[in-house]
């Protein structure tokens, strides 16, 4: 740690005359002056064909990238903190942390990445569009038509926000069907469901969510935050069953539809209560805070990142990787899973101690990966609809945005066999 | 001294007592002043519920009526946890006075605090069936569904009280809330519209809750608020929203073409407090100009004059000042409006006019106010570069030249080793022609340059246009401060046109990197090209400045301008 601490002191000092060096390295501790930037830097190293490590558990899993004229730029003009380092302090580096829990994962390839929504949502309105716009990362909007047509196979990595997957839009029938947005949310998902043959909304989410369930089996990798965690499960386990409200497909919720859910469709939840009131803006027990049933919700707390072996579990490391571990909790359409709704096989990245929830889940499924969050935006605790966009410029340390760009970025990492 | 609590408690008991009918207000009259309840209201504001609680029942035992105990057993039962005690109470006074609103208000209200939803829409229908005709029900229920972010249940209510008495303008103020909270902002402004012809005072409320609209949809609540017949009261609303959304002249122009009558007097009386509170000079003198065509007020013409001058029209304020001059007593003009007047005719460049002003009004003027506003019209000379008039005047006076304003005459002249000597930072150091002074003496060895002495004085005159072209021709005279004087011509040429301060900040970047000027002359160049629309050239600049000079205090403003022409963040407009 002392050695680490003196090389560091002293690169940092030679940083702004030194010549160019064999690397950068990116810090991702409290020295980093734009931790949400890094990702960006890193990510686009890596799209223009350079080779990256990620040295996790390393002074908040920093990044090693080749020292290039344009990488310097970049970085400068990011406002991203690099440190050059020789050869030799690099092997200094890598002594120190072949001593402890950590671990270099090479990363060869920019996922290509792919965000669920529909046209006409504002850009602002997800967390995960708000930090790739700000870390400079491209993606690609696809919505409903794309993924019928099979363009998911296009893409590494596929990120869901907030769709409801039953079919009901959120159940924000109850207390917004006069609203204009509302309105016009209805008109386009109906539209698209009548263009893509499908009788009502719901219909039509079932088969997109069955779509993305493929998309994971295959390969894909899954990143889904806010209500389309629950609403994903929901939709694949209640795929023969009607599950929405008379509001969203002209008949009411099967009343015996939690005994005929086929969890084993699912990917992460298991044997959860459906809300069969219509009137009741909850669509499961699976949230464990409810936030939009009054006599219900259950107030914020913090959560905790769980640790894990940097050299045997890189997988669920690389996830989990910040400068912070206890990060306060925000409210989302789905803020939390319940612990007892959760699949024997699924890993838990982080929870509220204590608490009967957790908040950040990962599993496998077929040959890929799904990763779920709840919450709708780790900087804007209460959000609510119409609230203002969160300034990424303003959180350009936010611990808990860190968790979403560490998710953008694991697909990149070369496979190592797990070693559990 | 009364802690908040009993301020509230006060104003809670006030407003009682203004909202009772006057039939019940008779009633009430012994109850409410008596001991009992004073005994009870004082044990409540010490915090002694449980007596208090005592002391009210004592009070509704000999009038089972009295809404003011009633009030205070639901405040103190509240606090005791046990509200649930005032239902039975509450109906032993409906059933004495069925159709008294508070009573039915106090029970729904009482329920929905135990949670007995149920029973709160059983208590709306019965006072309902009770009472068909009245709107009140459907209101005070409607208002504990809205508390709860019931709005579509809320919404219901309100309609079905539509339909059942055949109108919705006794629900206008409730449907304008409602529609806020549900992002219905047209309909929203359209039932403020109707709230407030009925309820003037509602107003505020109304700009309370239209305010956070966005930006996009602000046209189409201009259009509802502006659209005919013209009603003082939707203008007002208007012109509150365009002041809190940063456009006070659009708000001035939302109610000065209404007929002015004593409402709409009362409208550009009070939007000019706004206009000044939000410190928009121009447009409140505006408003009060309109005012005085209908009020001759010799002290909103003293006002509007401040303001005017405030706002830097100093021809309208020296109009205006006369005007109020005679409209007042010649004493009364002395101590307030001549200052004004003195001090525009000095920015004005006429002091001759000036002098004659103070000599009319001497009489009325006492030694220090005098020797202050002697010194207002030595600096019209000064500024007109006469300075043998501007010590004569001061001498005539027995007035020194003191120290700063000879070291202003002194640059004014070109001499400035003797300005370095003199001018020093001073209480008034914000002033930006002295911080620029101090600036440019502390960065040139030069003691004599008369080419800027020219251009501060084309500056202290305010004709921006000479003083840009004096700045720039006198960067040649003092080249150790060069660039500091053409960034000031570029600012003061980017006031009128781009194009010309375009070049001077080229000049700067381009030949004259090191300067300290150099980052703030690349910002102000990126962002003129991106006024004029050409954001790839705006991007390399903005990088230019990141890359060349990352320890500059600019860097953060370069990264978001460039964050912003590339669509990284929200927009903040």
């Amino acid at each position: 740690m002392l050695f680490r601490n003196i090389i560091a002191a002293a690169l940092l000092t030679l940083a702004p005359v030194a010549a160019h060096a064999q690397h950068l390295l990116v810090p991702m501790d409290d020295d980093q002056a734009d931790h949400l930037r890094a990702y960006g830097l890193t990510y686009n190293a890596l799209k223009d064909g350079a080779k990256a490590e990620w040295l996790l558990n390393y002074r908040g899993g920093s990044f090693l990238l080749p020292d290039t004229p344009e990488m310097r730029r970049r970085a400068g003009l990011a406002g991203v903190t690099v440190v050059p380092v020789n050869d030799a302090a690099v092997a200094g580096i890598r002594s120190e942390m072949a001593s402890g829990n950590m671990d270099a994962i090479p990363l060869e390839k920019a996922p290509r990445i792919a965000v669920y929504t529909p046209p006409s949502a504002p850009p602002w309105d997800d967390a995960v569009v708000l930090a790739l716009r700000y870390a400079g990362i491209p993606y690609t909007a696809v919505w409903d038509e794309e993924v019928e047509r099979g363009d998911l196979s296009k893409f590494d990595w596929l990120h869901l926000h907030h769709e409801d997957f039953t079919g009901q839009l959120n159940k924000f029938y109850i207390t917004y069907r006069g609203a204009p947005w509302f309105v016009d949310m209805q008109n386009e998902n109906l539209a698209m469901a009548k263009k893509l043959g499908f009788p009502n909304v719901p219909a039509l989410k079932k088969d997109v969510a069955d779509k993305i369930r493929r998309y994971v089996m295959n390969g894909g990798f899954l990143f889904a935050m806010c209500g389309a965690t629950e609403t994903l499960d929901l939709a694949l386990a209640g795929h023969d069953v009607d599950i929405a409200a008379a509001y969203a497909d002209g008949t009411p919720m099967d009343p015996n539809a939690d005994a005929k859910m086929d969890w084993a469709r699912a990917l992460a939840f298991r044997d959860a209560h459906l809300e069969q009131s219509p009137y009741v803006n909850a669509m499961s027990d699976i949230d464990g805070h409810q936030v939009n049933v009054p006599g219900r919700r259950q107030p914020l707390g913090t959560f905790t990142l769980f640790q894990f072996s940097a050299k045997l579990d890189p997988v669920n490391t690389m996830l989990v990787q910040d400068h912070r571990t206890v990060i306060p909790d925000f409210y989302g359409v789905t803020t939390s899973f319940m612990k007892n709704r959760l699949k024997p096989g699924d890993v838990v990245l982080a929870d509220e101690p204590g608490a009967p929830w957790v908040k950040y889940i990962h599993g496998d499924y077929g040959k890929g990966s799904w990763t779920f969050l709840g919450g709708h935006d780790p900087e804007d605790p209460q959000h609510a609809i119409g609230s203002p966009p969160t300034d990424l410029s303003l959180h350009k340390n936010s611990p808990g945005y860190r968790l979403i760009l560490n998710n953008v970025l694991f697909p990149a990492a070369k496979k190592k066999p797990l070693k559990t | 001294m009364p802690s908040v609590r009993d301020v509230a408690l006060i104003a809670c008991v006030m407003l009682t007592g203004a909202a009772l009918t006057p039939r019940v207000a008779r009633a009430q009259q012994q109850s409410f002043g008596g001991p009992a309840y004073m005994r009870a209201l004082d044990l409540e504001q010490q915090n002694h519920y449980a007596e208090a609680a005592a002391a009210y029942k004592e009070v509704l035992a000999h009038d089972a009526t009295s809404l003011p105990a009633l009030l205070g057993l639901e405040r103190v039962d509240a606090q005791l946890g046990r509200s649930d005690s005032l239902l039975p109470i509450v109906d032993a006074a409906i059933a004495r006075q069925p159709h008294e609103a508070a009573f039915r208000t106090i029970k729904l209200r009482t329920l929905h605090s135990l949670g007995r939803f149920d029973e709160v829409r059983a208590a709306f229908e019965r006072w309902r069936a009770d009472w068909p005709h009245d709107a009140e029900p459907y209101r005070a229920y409607a208002k504990l569904l809205i508390q709860d972010g019931l709005t579509a249940e809320a919404d219901s209510v309100l309609h079905r009280g539509e339909a059942d008495l055949g109108s919705a303008r006794q629900f206008a103020y409730e449907l304008a809330q409602l529609r806020a909270a549900l992002g219905q902002w047209e309909q929203s402004a359209a039932a403020w519209r109707v709230a407030v012809a009925d309820k003037t005072y509602l107003d505020q409320a109304a700009i309370f809750s239209l305010t956070p609209v966005s930006v996009d949809v602000r046209p189409r609540i201009r259009a509802v608020l502006m659209a005919p017949p013209a009603t003082v009261a939707a203008r007002r609303i208007l012109a509150g929203l365009e002041l809190n959304w940063g456009s006070p002249r659009d708000g001035w122009l939302a109610i000065k073409d209404l007929p002015p009558d004593t409402a709409a007097v009362d409208a550009w009386l009070d939007f000019s407090r706004r206009a000044e509170e939000a410190q928009s000079w121009l447009t409140a003198r505006d408003a009060l100009v309109a005012v005085l065509a209908r009020q001759r007020q010799p002290g909103l013409a003293g006002r509007a004059a401040t303001d005017a001058l405030s706002g830097g029209d100093a021809r309208s304020a020296a109009l205006l000042a006369a005007q109020a001059e005679s409209l007042m007593d010649s004493s009364a003009a002395a101590g307030s409006v001549l200052a004004v007047h003195l001090r525009a005719l000095s920015i004005l460049g006429r002091p001759e006019e000036g002098e004659h002003l103070l000599a009319a009004y001497a009489g009325y003027l006492d030694a220090d106010t005098r020797d202050r506003l002697t010194k207002d019209v030595a600096w019209g000379w000064i500024r007109m570069g006469n300075m043998a008039k501007a010590k004569a005047l001061l001498a005539s006076s027995g007035l020194d030249v003191d120290g700063e304003a000879e070291g202003w005459i002194a640059l004014y002249q070109g001499d400035l080793a003797t300005a370095r000597k003199r001018l020093k930072p001073s209480d008034d150091a914000a002033s930006p022609p002295l911080v620029l002074a101090l600036a440019l003496l502390q960065r040139t060895k030069a003691d004599s340059a008369p080419a800027v002495g020219q251009a501060f004085l084309a500056l202290a005159r305010a004709d921006t246009a000479a003083a840009a072209a004096a700045f720039e021709q006198a960067a040649s005279a003092v080249p150790d401060a060069a660039t500091l004087l053409l960034a000031t011509a570029a600012q003061l040429d980017a006031d009128r046109h781009d194009a010309r301060a375009v070049t001077l900040w080229q000049l700067i970047v381009q030949q004259h990197a090191d300067a300290p000027e150099a980052p703030e002359a690349e910002l102000e160049w990126a962002r003129a090209l991106r006024r004029s629309g050409q954001a790839s050239a705006a991007v390399d600049r903005l990088e230019h400045l990141i890359l060349t000079y990352p320890q500059s205090a600019l860097v953060p403003l370069a990264r978001r301008e460039l964050d912003e022409l590339r669509g990284a963040l929200p927009s903040t407009s």
